[in-house]
């Protein structure tokens, strides 16, 4: 019996790269066509979509469930203040540098010790240390703000050394836009590489991947401590668009949703979550309007369904009925 | 017996079969849809009455749902209240007042969103409410941005009128610092010289405790610990129970369920007998006193509002106040509780927005800069608008002074103990506008 040639990953249709063109068209030309608010709500949902695509590493291609997201996104918002409110003049650059920082070192905390544990015990760990760091910043107000968190003023758009403007609205968007781009094209090269394969072997059969060889633990550190950089990232975003971090961005009800958006939008596909943070988001905005505080109730009723009739996702489904 | 439970013969009869056509499926959800649209057709109840006059638009934050929903809706009681009242009267100018009521859920990004939609997608023209401190100052920046006057209803932490003030942002009500320069003497020269103050461990009770630390001592009293507990802490027992030594009283800085835990708290161990007990006021809100009964006993509070008819709050003002606040809490609250500070301060913030909109001409947003100067340094007396008392919006700082009641809980019922006058509340402005 001859063993069957390991089969070589297909390359992506035509038609996804034309609907990811077309969707990067609509998203470039968003703040010329939509009113103020709905314009800034577009780069809100590019921000959640991010968080929500970090943790996508953790629970669609590597099969760990984290709620410790809060954290990694809330760190990077508070990097990205101590950078806007200690360095003159504020620099967006060191922004995202602090924040990054802020992000990985407490990923790295986390995934040294959680990464130890497994399944549910993984989850509720990663949940704990959000906690932690939660409670941490509530409470230490000289530093954090506590309750009332920091504001601080936006830095500008700079090129250092070279040029430097204001961010409008529509500037701001395109940054967010770009740095979306980069950083799916980022994960998809990375989830689609030998240690990305490595990653959804340990999703598929974690045993049977450590009896292959491969030390699981470091792959596991190695996914958190990238998933925490990318959520880190969202949150230096949201920081600079809002000129402000609050501790209510590392409560563990953030990771929920975050887990939300996966499950609505299709897990292990990266672009799903981001169609799960729009499709909740929008959906949000849209029942609040009409039923204002009972908004929660049809928001939950149509989870619920979607889980019960749709457990593949948005994206899962769009491909089934494209693809019978 | 068959396989499918809706062909069992008893199913026939439920309204449901089991089977949902898409032309049933269709028509339930036309229906529904219908039933949406057709209830926001209804004109609203001004429309009769004022023709085709345009509106003033007030945009209205107020958590009505998440953790901080029951304030919310008391406080919303307090702006309803006075927009009917006005729109009663004959509006402002010959213009009702629409409210555009936003839900920010308790949550800072979700209120900083409401903000902006208010003023991009709704265009108010002014705004109102506000209750959790920390969505406050994360909405400021959104309508200073716009140049949207934003007039507060409760939000209480001291930098929004010192630090991180706003020439675009009003406090028509009091703050930690000038409670605590109110009621110091009091706790001082009457209660005791030496105080332990227990605090709620946040931003909120943080900067309460030290502004009551610097007037106690400056009152030549001695404050001999401090004990902090985390919010939401369910059993305070271990946090109370380090709480001993030679003191005259114990001070308590809690608000909600964390000021009832406290109370029942340091009751259960016994030293409510051993030092007398004072606080801030939100310690004995009247929504409190049936769940403490005698455990509040004796208790020694200041507030800006007291739920009672006696003097110097038995003025018809204040009585026609008092009787339709109960009347509209009873809609949402058939146990029927007495207003708070909550409505009182959302009642009289509309009313300012009233006399600044009445004394500037106000037509819209362009008139911002007129309505500000027109609040701005405002003295109100007391009346129908401001049933608490005269205020003074200060123009330095835009934070209100206002008489402070120091009362005590007798027979689980409020009691005006002392009144302290406006004057007397007053602490140098720390603001500077942009």
């Amino acid at each position: 019996m001859t063993a069957r040639p390991a089969a070589r990953p297909t390359p992506p249709a035509v038609g996804y790269w034309i609907g990811f063109t077309v969707v990067g068209i609509l998203l470039v030309a968003a703040p010329l066509v939509l009113p103020p608010f709905w314009q800034r709500f577009a780069t809100e949902i590019l921000v959640w979509g991010l968080l929500a695509m970090s943790s996508d590493i953790l629970i669609g291609y590597t099969g760990m469930v984290s709620f410790g997201h809060s954290a990694f996104f809330g760190l990077g918002m508070y990097g990205a203040a101590a950078a806007l409110l200690t360095v003159t003049p504020p620099s967006l650059w060191l922004a995202v540098l602090y924040g990054l920082v802020a992000a990985g070192g407490a990923a790295v905390f986390v995934a040294y010790f959680a990464t130890r544990l497994r399944d549910i015990y993984f989850a509720i760990s990663t949940l704990v240390f959000s906690q932690i760091f939660y409670v941490i910043i509530f409470t230490w107000t000289e530093v954090t703000g506590g309750e009332n968190g920091l504001t601080f003023s936006q830095p500008r758009l700079a090129i250092p050394g070279l040029w430097s403007d204001r961010f409008t609205p529509a500037t701001f968007h395109w940054f967010v836009l770009g740095m979306v781009v980069v950083s799916y094209l980022l994960v998809r090269r990375i989830t689609q590489s030998p240690f990305g394969m490595v990653l959804q072997s340990i999703r598929e059969n974690e045993p049977r991947t450590r009896a292959i060889g491969y030390h699981v633990e470091r792959y596991k550190i190695v996914a958190v401590m990238l998933s925490g950089l990318f959520a880190g990232l969202a949150g230096v975003l949201y920081a600079i668009q809002n000129k402000f971090a609050a501790p209510d961005f590392v409560f563990f009800v953030v990771s929920g949703e975050v887990v939300i958006f996966n499950v609505m939008g299709g897990m292990g596909t990266l672009v799903g979550p981001f169609a799960g943070a729009a499709f909740f988001l929008l959906l949000r905005e849209g029942l609040s309007r009409f039923f204002t505080e009972y908004y929660l109730i049809p928001v939950g009723i149509i989870f619920t369904l979607m889980v019960m009739f749709v457990p593949q996702g948005l994206l899962g489904f769009l491909r089934r009925r494209l693809n019978p | 017996m068959t396989e499918r439970w809706q062909d069992e013969p008893w199913a026939k009869d439920m309204w449901w079969s089991g089977k949902t056509t898409r032309r049933t499926f269709l028509g339930l959800g036309t229906a529904a849809a219908g039933a949406v649209g057709a209830t926001m057709l209804v004109p609203a109840p001004w429309r009769a009455a004022f023709g085709q006059a345009r509106p003033y638009k007030v945009g209205v934050l107020q958590p009505l749902s998440g953790t901080a929903a029951a304030g919310g809706k008391t406080a919303l009681v307090g702006t309803q209240m006075a927009v009917d009242r006005i729109n009663r009267s004959g509006g402002l100018n010959g213009r009702p007042i629409e409210l555009v009521i936003a839900d920010y859920e308790s949550k800072p990004d979700v209120g900083r969103r409401k903000a902006e939609k208010l003023v991009l997608e709704d265009k108010v023209d002014i705004a109102e409410g506000g209750y959790l401190s920390n969505v406050c100052l994360a909405c400021m920046p959104v309508f200073e941005e716009h140049r949207t006057v934003w007039m507060i209803g409760v939000c209480l932490d001291t930098t929004i009128t010192t630090t991180k003030c706003s020439r675009f942002v009003f406090r028509p009500f009091d703050y930690a610092p000038a409670q605590a320069v109110a009621i110091s003497p009091y706790l001082v020269e009457k209660m005791g010289k030496k105080w332990h103050i227990a605090f709620l461990d946040y931003a909120w009770g943080q900067s309460t405790r030290d502004a009551y630390i610097e007037q106690i001592k400056k009152n030549g009293g001695e404050i001999v610990g401090t004990t902090g507990i985390p919010l939401g802490t369910a059993d305070m027992a271990p946090f109370v129970s380090k709480i001993s030594g030679s003191f005259d009283g114990i001070f308590g800085i809690f608000f909600g369920a964390n000021a009832v835990n406290f109370t029942s708290a340091i009751y259960d161990l016994g030293l409510t007998k051993k030092y007398k007990f004072a606080g801030d006021g939100a310690i004995a809100e009247s929504t409190h006193l049936p769940a403490l009964g005698q455990k509040i006993e004796g208790f020694v509070g200041i507030n800006r509002y007291v739920p009672v008819l006696d003097p110097p709050l038995n003025t018809p003002h204040h009585r026609k106040f008092f009787d339709q606040a109960v009347a509209a809490l009873k809609q949402i609250d058939p146990s029927g509780p007495l207003p708070d500070r909550y409505v009182q301060s959302n009642f009289e913030a509309m009313n300012f927005l009233k006399l600044g909109i009445q004394r500037s001409g106000f037509r819209g947003r362009e008139d911002t800069m007129k309505l500000i100067e027109a609040l701005e340094g405002m003295e109100v007396k007391e009346g129908d608008d401001f049933p608490q008392g005269d205020k003074t919006l200060r123009k330095e700082d835009h934070q209100a002074f206002l008489r402070e009641f120091i009362f005590t809980i007798q027979n689980n019922k409020h009691k005006i103990v002392e009144v302290v006058s406006k004057e007397k509340t007053v602490v140098p402005p720390a603001c500077k506008f942009v």
